[in-house]
């Protein structure tokens, strides 16, 4: 078959950009609802389940090569200064240190637009200064201590608002504060000027931690002409493009392998600099190197959700939202970019006057990196709050109003027809579950002395169309066990189980007999798994890949069987000609060791509709008023998502998700010492993320129809929904229980009991 | 972590001498390791007194009280069906200390004994005044988890739960070195930090906590304790209040309360607990006790908020015996 | 240790302790922690390094049946002692009913807190083996999952009780 080029647009984390695609043959026709699958759609526990539970699965951390030698960073001790003069002889002296590398001796390696990993300006507390190679970690460790360095100190800023401000020291040249995102509907100058009721807010969100388990680390060797490296990342392709950047050389001398690994949450989505320096070494030395960050490391250098300060004046009319104003400013530390807080502004609602402004803040900090549903989750939050503060001054129970914005099946940004929403119907359901007709505009009285109850909601809106390229190729084994190969790879989702249970089900066999290799560079090209881009992008092309896989199949059978092959069939592992069942092993068995093997890649989407996932979470909780402590009783996450393939996982995301977005709005915050610009709670002693005990009851439903305008199988993504309406609807149902609205996430008793004595 | 030495005595004497000279003591193990390995200390010599057994155990000899070996872990002690009969307040401060792995390894002397853990005297990086450097950072830094009642130059807070519930019930702790043997109110080992006396307790090196006693009298009364925290569990206490009273025909006599997470020291309120002599423990006489224990605070800059807690928090505890 | 005790190391020394059913000897400095002993001297690296400083759990293993912190262990600590990793619980090929029910309650995501929080299970259901929902969340409370995962860790745990007492 030959191959077609077809260009197409993609949307990433709300940003639209061109993608190349090539594609072979047809795509299939999606499954539609009424498709009788036996595989795809039903729970099914996960088939990398024992290597996870009997500690068998290999994480990056986890490889302990012979010889390896081991790195540990010197880090900025200033939030911004100018490395001057370093001296490295009492580390190089220490018994058991290799080698040690700085700006003043590693070769040139470009790394993010710069053009070394160790700047001659440090710009955070944190940045890299020098890495000490050593034959135990712990020595290396040592070393780091016993490297002098000169240092000139400079002006520097940390927090969001004091870098706004005129007077902060400017740590760019064009200034600290730049525009990053701009849009406009209507008129939003006169929708203002004839409101009745506008009600205008300020809302702040700290800067979250990823604190993915397994911290940022690679373990590289290079033999001579293979650079191999290992590590937990999300995009094991995004790190191959970062070493030959860095290191320009080419792709056929790099291999980069992630079998499994320890949490990701979008910070792990390329090369960092211990990738490089970890490569660096190892040719130098000739040995396999580990670098692998620690706790603290991880949460100064390793990325971070922005804190933001949103403004929002929202205005009515009749009973109606007519206009709506966003500006979001983001603390993007060192990071070169920002996330877009007001994108579900400009897309959730029908509103017909919009006007929104994103501004990049740049601060001596480390730099952000996208956190789940980045700026999706702050914008949310600010955006939500003021619909229901807009909704309680005009009366309204703040679900109708969303109701009023929520119906209409054209995308409000484009114009374009959704390909499918069932937003309203989230809001039906989600309104049931947690019983939504208790809620009283002023609270209710809670289960315990000073304890009120309070109701929330918010609702959702994420991309998670997926996106072209992403191929896979489908491996039959003589045996009729299958192997599906792509270089994708798992953050914790369930990836392998997922495509298994896809090829399975087009394929006509068990799931027993279906392998998944994935997390290869040697492999053909997946996306980052990111963005809630892997199962829409990657299970369309398994399918096709399968198919492939079955046609040639087909084939072998028919001439071997000697029938025509369209009289033939795949199911449960057989082929079935003419009612009698041959096993696939014993076909394939006469025909000596041949692979059949499909290939499959994605189609783009199509370009006439607007695909988006919506949901609607609905919260119901207790606040004691007297000590401010808040007691989440009970979530309802309602997500529609186009089909979903394998419900048992697709719940352990929600409730992920859910888990998370507590983290954010009740108790994660990183602390910052500002006359010094070090971070105080680097650590998951200070940084608060939920225990079990910090979990309520959760219920998870799916609306589960398939988006057959999607693609071939019907599925949109489900990584990044359930964190984005969490934060807003516990907001939201903390003022409802308190009377009083704390803007500010996370929700500390601290705020709280602050907010309850402003009222008085 | 540096390298060190390690010796791991059985007998009792064996431990004194062997920690008389410089080296550093080490139970469960679960704070000095953290301390080293963040490298605020760097022993060259630890003495683990996991073998000496006759720092384990608790018993009850009728009319003398309770005597709690200092080896005692915290999981033994929260355990215990019989303390939980004679001291539930031991209990209910435990309970929500820590982490299950942590009370399993986690001891009473060594609790009693554990450094705060301000987060500026936790960073090798701050020359911190408690550390022998130069000042607080704390005091204009972040300080939403610090003092707000009788700090000095050192705004850290006293870290333990258990340390309150204990002052609560007038224990008594038993130090012993080479030397000797002395014992001392337990709340008298707590030192607000000041001049040169750069420490949060008053032990000696050398010493080691061999026992904690509970006088008979402090069993007869009633005792709660309450803790607020950042997240529902595994967290350091915000505030946490112990409370202990005897209650006859009515009437509160001898009340203890001591408050966790607010001072540099378990913070008895004199003023409070005189207040409630022999008054009931009604809703006016609680609040108002509850308002003069926190009559004296200073709050920081950040951490205002402690104060309503705290405050409450007193409240609550007292109409829990009411 | 001698009759007359005194100090030993820093330098490195023979400790002695049963792993997972098996007599091991390691040659450790007094300093080094078990997880590490575990993970760099006997390759078993099911235990994980995530804080390294006793805030998170994901490596705890079992040392003579009681659920510790192996980062905050030192392994000169451990002679004498019987210590259990997560991949010591399946036996003859097959899984411990905790394990099992990990699988079928899918009480992961990315795995990495998963050892850690096996080894809370399984001493739990040693000391109690029909606990309430509160008694596991009592027991997996000092084990951190990132991914959220509890409410199907404490699915997992009430499971595998249910399933061993019906037995």
């Amino acid at each position: 078959m030959s191959i077609r080029v077809v260009k197409t647009q993609s949307e990433f984390e709300g940003e639209i950009s061109e993608e190349i695609a090539l594609v072979q043959g047809k795509d299939l026709k999606a499954w539609g609802a009424a498709a009788d699958l036996s595989i795809v759609g039903k729970r099914h526990p996960r088939i990398d389940g024992i290597a996870r539970v009997t500690g068998r699965a290999m994480y990056t951390q986890d490889l302990y090569l012979p010889g390896m030698l081991h790195v540990r960073l010197l880090r900025s001790p200033y939030p911004r200064a100018q490395v001057q003069r370093i001296d490295a002889s009492r580390a190089l002296a220490l018994p058991g240190v290799r080698a040690v590398l700085h700006r003043f001796n590693a070769p040139k390696a470009p790394f993010r637009g710069e053009d070394t990993i160790f700047r001659e300006e440090v710009r955070f507390v944190g940045d890299e200064v020098a890495a000490v190679a050593a034959d135990r970690e712990e020595t290396a460790a040592e070393a780091v201590r016993l490297i002098d360095v000169d240092y000139e100190v400079l002006p520097f800023v940390v927090d969001l608002e004091e870098a706004m401000d005129e007077g902060a020291p400017r740590i760019e040249a064009n200034g600290n504060v730049s525009e990053s995102g701009k849009y406009e509907r209507g008129d939003v100058t006169r929708a203002f000027a004839s409101a009745n009721t506008v009600v205008e807010q300020t809302y702040r969100t700290s800067t979250q931690l990823h604190n993915s388990l397994e911290t940022h680390g690679a373990v590289a060797t290079w033999d001579g002409d293979e650079l191999v490296v290992h590590e937990s990342t999300q995009h094991v392709f995004g790190v191959r493009a970062g070493l030959q950047n860095a290191l320009k050389i080419p792709f056929s001398s790099i291999r980069v392998i992630c079998d499994y690994m320890g949490g990701g949450f979008g910070s792990k989505g390329g090369a960092g600099k211990y990738t490089i320096i970890a490569a660096l070494f190892a040719r130098q030395l000739g040995a396999p190197v580990r670098c692998i960050l620690t706790r603290d490391e991880e949460n100064v250098a390793a990325g971070n959700r922005s804190a933001t300060v949103q403004k929002i004046r929202i205005a009515a009319a009749r009973k109606r939202i007519v206009a709506i104003e966003h500006l979001s400013w983001s603390n993007s530390g060192q990071g070169k970019w920002v996330a877009n807080p007001p994108g579900p502004t400009n897309g959730l609602y029908d509103i017909p006057n919009v006007r929104t402004r994103s501004y990049r803040v740049v601060t001596n900090m480390g730099f952000l990196a996208s956190f789940r549903a980045p700026g999706y989750v702050e914008g949310t939050f600010a955006l939500d709050q003021s619909i229901d503060e807009l909704a309680l001054r005009i009366g309204l129970d703040p679900l109708e109003l969303r109701r009023k914005h929520a119906g209409r099946m054209t995308d409000p940004q484009t114009g374009k027809r959704y390909s499918l929403k069932r937003l309203a119907q989230c809001y039906d359901i989600g309104a049931t579950e947690i019983g939504w007709q208790h809620r009283r505009p002023e609270g209710l009285r809670g289960s315990a002395p000073h304890r009120r109850r309070g109701y929330g909601m918010a609702s959702q809106l994420w991309g998670g169309s997926g996106l072209p390229p992403a191929y896979a190729t489908v491996h039959l084994n003589p045996d009729g066990t299958v192997v599906v190969r792509s270089g994708t790879q798992d953050i914790g989702t369930g990836t392998r189980t997922v495509l298994a249970q896809v090829v399975a089900e087009e394929l006509g066999v068990t799931l027993k007999d279906v392998r998944v290799e994935i997390g290869d560079t040697n492999d053909q090209y997946a996306p980052i798994s990111a963005g809630s881009l892997t199962v829409a992008s990657l299970t369309p092309a398994v399918r096709l890949a399968a198919a492939d896989a079955r046609s040639q199949l087909l084939d072998v059978a028919a001439g071997l069987l000697e029938v025509r092959a369209s009289e033939l069939r795949v199911q449960g592992g057989s082929v079935i000609s003419h009612g009698r069942r041959t096993p696939l092993g014993e076909i394939l068995k006469q025909v000596d060791n041949y692979t059949v093997v499909g290939k499959g890649s994605r189609f783009p989407n199509p370009e006439d509709v607007s695909l988006k996932t919506f949901g609607a979470h609905f919260v119901q909780l207790e606040v004691d008023v007297r000590t401010g402590e808040v007691f989440v009783e009970h979530v309802v996450a309602v997500h529609d998502i186009g089909r979903v393939v394998n419900p048992l996982l697709a719940a352990s995301q929600v409730e992920g998700g859910v888990i998370q977005g507590l983290g954010f709005v009740l108790s994660e915050e990183r602390v910052v010492d500002r006359p010094t610009g070090r971070v105080v709670n680097g650590n998951l002693e200070g940084y608060k993320v939920p225990t079990v005990r910090d979990v309520p009851k959760i219920t998870v439903r799916f609306i589960d129809d398939p988006d057959t305008k999607a693609n071939n199988v019907g599925a949109k993504g489900l990584g990044e929904p359930p964190i984005i309406p969490l934060p807003a609807a516990v907001a939201n149902a903390v003022a409802n229980a308190i009377g009083v609205r704390v803007r500010t996430a996370p929700i500390t008793r601290a705020r709280v009991l602050e907010a309850l004595a402003l009222r008085r | 972590m540096k390298p060190f030495a390690y010796a791991r005595p059985r007998a009792l004497t064996d431990a004194l001498r062997l920690a008389q000279a410089g080296a550093t003591a080490m139970a469960g193990g679960t704070d000095l390791l953290g301390l080293m390995k963040d490298g605020i200390v760097s022993p060259e010599r630890i003495v683990d007194l996991r073998d000496v057994e006759a720092l384990r155990g608790w018993t009850r000899a009728k009319g003398k009280g309770i005597r709690i070996g200092a080896l005692e872990t915290l999981a033994e002690l929260e355990a215990s069906p019989e303390l939980a009969k004679l001291l539930p307040i031991v209990g209910e401060a435990l309970r929500p200390a820590a982490t299950l792995q942590l009370r399993m390894m986690g001891t009473v002397g060594g609790n009693l004994l554990q450094e705060n853990r301000c987060w500026y005297f936790r960073d090798e990086a701050y020359p911190c005044w408690l550390k022998g450097g130069i000042r607080c950072f704390a005091v204009d830094g972040d300080n939403r988890l610090h003092a707000v009642l009788g700090a000095d130059v050192c705004v850290a807070v006293a870290p333990s739960d258990l340390a309150p519930a204990l002052i609560a019930c007038d224990a008594t702790v038993t130090l012993a070195s080479a030397r000797g043997t002395r014992t001392l109110p337990l709340s008298d080992l707590y030192r607000v930090p000041q001049g040169r006396a750069r420490r949060m307790h008053g032990i000696i090196p050398g010493e080691l906590i061999t026992e904690v006693r509970v006088p008979e009298n402090a069993l007869a009364r009633r005792g709660a304790f309450e803790k607020a925290m950042e997240r529902k569990t595994w967290s350091f206490a915000l505030v946490s209040v112990a409370v202990s009273v005897k209650l006859i025909g009515g009437v509160a006599r001898d009340a203890r309360i001591v408050l966790g997470g607010v001072a540099a020291v378990p913070w008895r309120a004199r003023a409070a607990e005189k207040l409630l002599e022999s008054r009931a423990l009604d809703e006016a006489a609680c609040q108002a006790a509850a308002d003069a224990a926190l009559d004296a605070a200073e709050p920081l800059k950040d951490n205002g908020y402690k104060v309503p807690l705290a405050r409450e928090l007193v409240r609550r505890t007292l109409r829990r015996l009411a | 240790m001698a009759k007359a005790p005194d100090f030993v190391g820093p330098g490195a020394l023979d400790v002695s302790f049963t792993v997972n059913g098996d007599g091991v000897r390691v040659h450790v400095p007094p300093h080094r922690t078990l997880l590490d002993t575990l993970r760099e001297t006997l390759g078993l690296t099911g235990a994980k390094r995530v804080c390294d400083e006793g805030n998170c759990g994901a490596c705890t293993v079992l040392v003579d049946g009681t659920p510790v912190y192996s980062c905050m262990t030192l392994a000169v600590a451990c002679a004498g002692q019987v210590i259990e990793t997560v991949e010591g619980l399946a036996s003859n090929g097959e899984l411990h009913p905790v394990q099992r029910a990990f699988i079928d309650h899918d009480a992961y995501q990315c795995g990495f807190c998963t050892p850690g929080q096996i080894m809370s299970c399984v001493a739990l259901l040693r000391r109690d083996p029909s606990p309430s929902a509160d008694d596991v969340m009592r027991a997996v409370s000092g084990n951190l999952c990132r991914c959220g995962a509890y409410p199907n860790i404490v699915n997992a745990a009430l499971g595998a009780a249910k399933k061993r007492t019906k037995r």
